[in-house]
């Protein structure tokens, strides 16, 4: 009797460490070995050094103690949503059910594919906890000098919270599969859930890096007690404080009782009751999950109707083979749910940063003007313009590439019309932070024109960047390749730099010769030297940078292959 | 630029992607208003060929003439004129088959009512008039070739490459294409460069028949008279008996 689990849990392993097939074993072995060293030693070391910099253990010491169970409860939270939702937006980025009908074929129950594609996932996602939970848990161990049978006993409630999420995440997984289906539609819906599954991951993580103590204080009042991530949380901070070394008094341990509610005994057994109950609950309802669709002709068949207003209005005001190109494309990535949920992601990124220059308005006292605003936001979105464009919602396969090619001058014609899209797509991008900024800020119209037309003209030099890069280095939609992870940093890097090089240029430019180039901005335009700087000559030399990456993307793309 | 009545002239092509030779000195000519059949084992570098051909690939040696223009200076004006059908289909799926159409004619600069027109012919032509709205990505294979099948045409081209075009097709789909391209040859000159696996389906259309192997071309000849000088009953088994790759009996059991 094979055991068919096994050879499943083998295959997902070997999918997921496929970039690593010539040396699996070895490499695997060493990066394991890397992760204990680093999870033992060098992680509570550099934690530890860093700590020590910024402040004396005695005051961290009392800092966490006062945010002690929220604290652990948000950063639970963070490695919990992590671990649910960060295999999940993976498996959507590409669906798979066709593998089922190949089980289904071979007689394999369907509790076998689900302890399978759960087994090989263990290994990989393990190893990435091994690498984050040091960081996230080291404080606290060196802060309260936990015992090594304490730390010992943190570090295997944590793994069994990764084993419980891990089996919760592979059976929504294989549900959220089972209902989208191996379809053109299916996967479409499932790329764009991926990018609004991440957006939920990065919350927690901007919580912890940005709004700490308010995240801890929200987490840490009853109402969380429901909370699957709040068990293993709170039974970690009780063995932090049961195994402690700094001498808690009794009065204080019962202090930390009164904030936690429930006691270590019922923390564990519902942390264990949560974690068994969904095995025998996957395991009834693998049967239902794993069906074959119908395929393709029972899918609901979407029919166009006529062009709206805005259509209509582009093709009346451009016309000829330019204008169709432009609607053609604009109807293309527009249809594309993945390219809709960037684009929100990219309006929720964007309202996100001044509503964390209000939190910093609000904590630290500071007041922005928006004199002062606009060049930081000018910086930061860029990386909005970047992630839409970036990639995806470019070319689907190099067969519609060859098609493209096979036109006279067809690479140029396409480019065009992609870039006319892009810089339509910009207008909400912009317009996003502009209205949140106008809001939050009470800021007058003639500002609220001025950060529009800044943001419009940064989001537009990205979208330049974006599309340039990606002409050069196609990926066909496949945002698992190493070409899309390529060209999702280099355009983010580059609209970065780009947009911070005259800053640098301009302080080196008076270290060296002495050339005051602010002052210089300010004597011509009046206004304070930096924000012409960034507003006009950081944005120019983006677009610049864009052009020349938009003439090397249509050379490349429209190349006679050699 | 003449071509004397030559489509595609080619003279020692050779093409290689490092220890893979793809193309192996290819010297062809192809009449004008011809139907030429190129008939290749797997991964034999056909798709290749169609490529250099088409102004879409640089060969490694060699050299060749579409339309009397060379593939390497006049790339753009041989893409005008010709016309090329993928093996494998690269549709936008988001759009209906109107739009992807719409897209390929505004590539090619058509517009207005002429395009229309054509759309709205090629699509009732080839059976998709019910469906012309729906987006693509509802199509089946065989309506996504047929889609294939109006781009290539749509603007008219004067030498057509297509690669394996009936491969999705549903035989009376698949008869249909045969009927149009040996329409379109014979009203409008109109020269074919076809690359199939089908035998059956060269027979029918191709008035020429190249066979490839090992990368080179072992025979040019009608149909016909391929059957007749390997003393084969049809031209699969006269294919088989060039190329090879006849199993008896006893191999396709050995396995077990």
């Amino acid at each position: 009797m094979t055991r068919k689990w096994y050879h499943i849990a083998k295959a997902e392993f070997y999918v997921l460490t496929s970039g690593l097939r010539r040396h699996r074993k070895v490499t695997v072995t060493i990066m394991y070995v890397l992760a204990a060293v680093w999870a033992a030693y060098f992680a509570p070391m550099i934690i530890g050094g860093f700590l020590g910099a910024i402040m004396p253990m005695e005051v961290m010491r009392t800092l966490l103690m006062v945010m002690f169970p929220g604290l652990m409860r948000t950063v639970i939270l963070f490695l919990w949503a992590l671990l649910l939702l960060f295999p999940l937006s993976h498996a959507l980025q590409e669906i798979k059910i066709g593998q089922w009908e190949i089980f289904l074929s071979n007689n394999v129950k369907t509790r076998d594919i689900l302890a399978g594609t759960f087994v090989g996932k263990i290994p990989m996602y393990g190893l990435i906890v091994m690498v984050f939970a040091p960081l996230l848990i080291s404080p606290f161990m060196l802060a309260f000098e936990v015992s090594l049978i304490g730390q010992a006993l943190v570090y295997t409630v944590i793994a069994l919270m990764v084993l419980s999420t891990i089996w919760l995440s592979n059976f929504i997984t294989a549900i959220i599969q089972a209902r989208l289906g191996d379809s053109s539609r299916g996967n479409d819906i499932a790329k764009a859930l991926s990018v609004v599954v991440a957006l939920i991951v990065i919350i927690p993580m901007y919580g912890l890096m940005l709004f700490m103590p308010q995240l801890s204080g929200i987490l840490g009042i009853n109402a969380f007690l429901v909370m699957p991530f709040t068990w293993p949380a709170d039974l970690v901070s009780w063995v932090t404080i049961t195994f402690n070394g700094i001498g808690l008094t009794g009065s204080q341990i019962l202090a930390f009782g009164a904030i936690l509610q429930l006691d270590m005994l019922t923390s564990a057994l519902l942390m264990a009751a949560f974690g068994l109950a969904f095995v025998p609950i996957a395991i009834t309802a693998a049967d239902r999950v794993f069906t074959i669709s119908a395929g393709v002709r029972t899918e609901t068949v979407t029919t166009v109707g006529r062009e709206n207003v805005f259509l209509r209005g582009i093709r009346s005001f451009a016309k000829g083979p330019f204008g169709a190109l432009t609607i053609v494309s604009l109807k293309d990535f527009g249809r594309k749910a993945q390219n809709l949920s960037k684009i929100f992601y990219g309006v929720v990124l964007a309202i996100i940063l001044p509503m964390l220059m209000q939190q910093i308005t609000i904590v630290e006292g500071e007041v922005f003007e928006a004199a002062e605003i606009l060049p930081m936001i000018s910086i930061m979105i860029g990386v909005v313009g970047v992630f839409p464009f970036a990639g995806t919602g470019f070319l689907e396969s190099k067969d519609q590439l060859w098609i493209i090619r096979s036109a006279p001058k067809g690479a140029s014609h396409f480019m065009r019309a992609r870039v006319a899209t892009g810089f339509m797509m910009a207008i909400p991008l912009s317009l996003a932070p502009t209205i949140a900024m106008t809001l939050m800020f009470n800021l007058a119209l003639l500002s609220a024109v001025q950060i529009f037309c800044a943001a419009y003209v940064t989001v537009c030099g990205a979208v330049m960047v974006s599309m340039g890069i990606t002409a050069q280095n196609p990926n066909y939609e496949d945002t698992k390749s190493s070409a899309h992870q390529t060209v999702l940093i280099t355009s983010m890097m580059l609209v970065q730099f780009t947009l911070i090089g005259p800053l640098f240029a301009t302080i080196f430019l008076d270290i060296g010769l002495g050339f005051n180039l602010f002052r210089f901005m300010e004597s011509i335009f009046g206004l304070s030297g930096f924000m012409v700087v960034e507003l006009v000559l950081g944005p120019t030399v983006l677009l610049l940078v864009g052009g020349l990456m938009l003439h090397l993307g249509i050379r490349s793309l429209g190349k006679v292959e050699v | 630029m003449r071509n004397n009545g030559i489509s595609i002239q080619t003279q020692a092509l050779n093409k290689t992607f490092g220890p893979v030779h793809a193309v192996r000195d290819l010297d062809l000519e192809v009449a004008s208003g011809g139907r030429f059949g190129f008939l290749r084992p797997n991964r034999a570098g056909k798709t290749t060929t169609v490529r250099i051909l088409s102004g879409l690939m640089k060969p490694t040696s060699g050299s060749a003439s579409v339309l009397g223009m060379d593939i390497l200076t006049h790339a753009g004006e041989i893409k005008s004129l010709t016309g090329l059908l993928p093996e494998t289909p690269g549709l936008y799926s988001k759009l209906s088959a109107v739009e992807f159409l719409d897209f390929i004619g505004a590539l090619n600069g058509l517009e207005g009512p002429v395009l229309d027109r054509r759309i709205d012919s090629l699509l009732s032509m080839l059976g998709l008039e019910g469906r012309q709205d729906d987006l693509l990505d509802s199509y089946s294979s065989g309506m996504k070739q047929k889609v294939l099948v109006a781009s290539t045409l749509l603007h008219e081209p004067r030498l057509v490459f297509l690669d394996e075009p009936t491969s999705r097709l549903d035989p009376s789909a698949g008869a249909l294409v045969k009927d149009l391209i040996l329409v379109l040859a014979e009203e409008t000159e109109t020269t074919f460069f076809i690359c199939t696996h089908q035998t059956s389906f060269a027979e029918d259309v191709c008035d020429i028949v190249g066979i490839i192997n090992d990368g080179s071309l072992v025979i040019v000849d009608s149909p016909n008279g391929i059957v007749e000088s390997t003393s084969a009953k049809d031209l699969e088994e006269a294919y088989l008996k060039i190329v090879g790759g006849q199993v008896d009996r006893d191999s396709l059991l050995a396995w077990r």
